[in-house]
């Protein structure tokens, strides 16, 4: 995996696009331009969307989840203790949000029903001639199948790119346990590609 | 499902150049990162719009630099102001100013009105240069609620008129370390995960108070 700990530095996150630094579109915002916080939005949406997306595996539930968090991130922005790590508060506010919608469907797990089972004509088939369609779905189902704190541990390590530390920020646990969920998560994800494609 | 191969995990870690990997955990990492890659896509949607209408329909309070506060940022500002006046008018300016201050002094600071009460704030913290409060009564707004240390001896104080009720609030050491109060008794979630903590802070209007 190419992206490992892809997470900038600070004072670089806050550039992408639009030019100012968070710290200063933060503080514009706060300051009474309401509209500077569609900056951050474009800034941070796509990321935002992609793991909520692999945390619940319905795109429309994912959109509430991120919307209701950027609405809530605007409420609260007064109470983001470094603005310099923006984006490592936002994650964790949509995380939050994403436990919470978890929580009230009474299981951390992703409805497998949510998923489209990957239609493969048969076992013997090679992850390198399997269609594009045939693969994602394979993928999701196997990420889906994981439990939700190892799901989301390996899609802020793997997909987001984000390093041990800033995963702790945003989940409050421990690097050592993150570590061990990644690993976890890698092991029962190559099973479930190795199982289906021979 | 087995533990996988700790050199497979290292390369994954970007602790191992992969290509120093045996083939059969070459081919097993080649996979990963095409599940990956597959799983970094991202959603062709956007909430943008959505967000901004809320935003636009309810905008949150002006923390900062409205005009209101930008007059009391004016006007707190030092200036240098030249002032020619005969003795006369100095001492009756004098004796105006004296008796204001000792009549301020008598009451012994602002008075809380019916619904608010007095709220003390205390915390101990060496060698800070500056603590501030901030909570839900300030809207989390730094710069409007500073302690004092006058003694050097690291302790803090700071004493407020509040609307009576529950408060959560933190400290604010040097501009940038967010604390609770371990002297608070009672704190709560604050909300965003993590499992951080605001302080909880019960005040009680004067006329309840024996």
């Amino acid at each position: 995996m190419e992206n490992r700990d892809e997470a900038p530095p600070q004072g670089v996150t806050g550039k992408v696009n639009d030019g100012a630094p968070d710290i200063e579109v933060v503080a514009r915002v706060l300051g009474g331009d309401g509209e500077a916080f569609g900056i951050l939005i474009r800034r941070y949406e796509p990321g935002l969307l992609r793991f909520a997306t692999r945390m619940l595996g319905n795109p429309d539930a994912a959109a509430d989840a991120v919307a209701e968090s950027l609405v809530r991130a605007y409420r609260h922005l007064a109470q983001c203790r470094d603005p310099g790590r923006l984006r490592s508060w936002l994650y964790r506010i949509t995380g939050n949000r994403c436990r919470s919608h978890l929580a009230r469907r009474h299981t951390n797990d992703i409805s497998l029903s949510d998923v489209p089972a990957p239609a493969l004509a048969d076992g013997s088939d090679t992850w390198a001639v399997l269609e594009r369609g045939e693969q994602v779905a394979l993928v999701e189902r196997a990420l889906a199948a994981l439990p939700a704190e190892k799901r989301e541990a390996f899609v802020l390590k793997h997909v987001e790119g984000m390093s041990y530390e800033e995963m702790a920020t945003v989940t409050g646990a421990r690097i050592p346990t993150l570590k061990m969920r990644v690993h976890r998560a890698r092991e029962a994800l190559l099973a479930a590609l190795e199982e289906v494609v021979r | 499902m087995s533990p996988i191969d700790p050199r497979l995990q290292e390369a994954l870690d970007g602790e191992r150049d992969p290509g120093d990997l045996p083939v059969d955990l070459r081919e097993a990492y080649a996979r990963l990162n095409a599940a990956t890659q597959i799983l970094k896509a991202t959603p062709p949607v956007s909430v943008a719009s959505r967000v901004m209408a809320e935003i636009r329909q309810n905008p949150a309070p002006v923390q900062g630099e409205g005009p209101g506060r930008r007059l009391i940022q004016w006007l707190g500002r030092p200036r240098a102001v030249t002032v020619r006046l005969r003795p006369v008018w100095t001492l009756a300016l004098a004796a105006g100013l004296a008796a204001v201050l000792v009549l301020q002094w008598r009451r012994g600071g602002p008075a809380p009105g019916v619904a608010q009460g007095i709220a003390n704030f205390v915390g101990q913290f060496p060698g800070a240069q500056s603590v501030e409060v901030v909570g839900s009564f300030n809207d989390w707004s730094r710069g409007m609620l500073h302690l004092n240390d006058d003694d050097g001896d690291g302790i803090w104080h700071a004493k407020a008129v509040l609307p009576a009720g529950q408060h959560e609030y933190m400290f604010v050491v040097d501009g940038e370390r967010w604390v609770p109060d371990p002297l608070a008794g009672r704190y709560v979630d604050d909300g965003f995960g993590a499992g951080q903590q605001n302080s909880v802070l019960i005040v009680r209007p004067v006329s309840a108070q024996p």
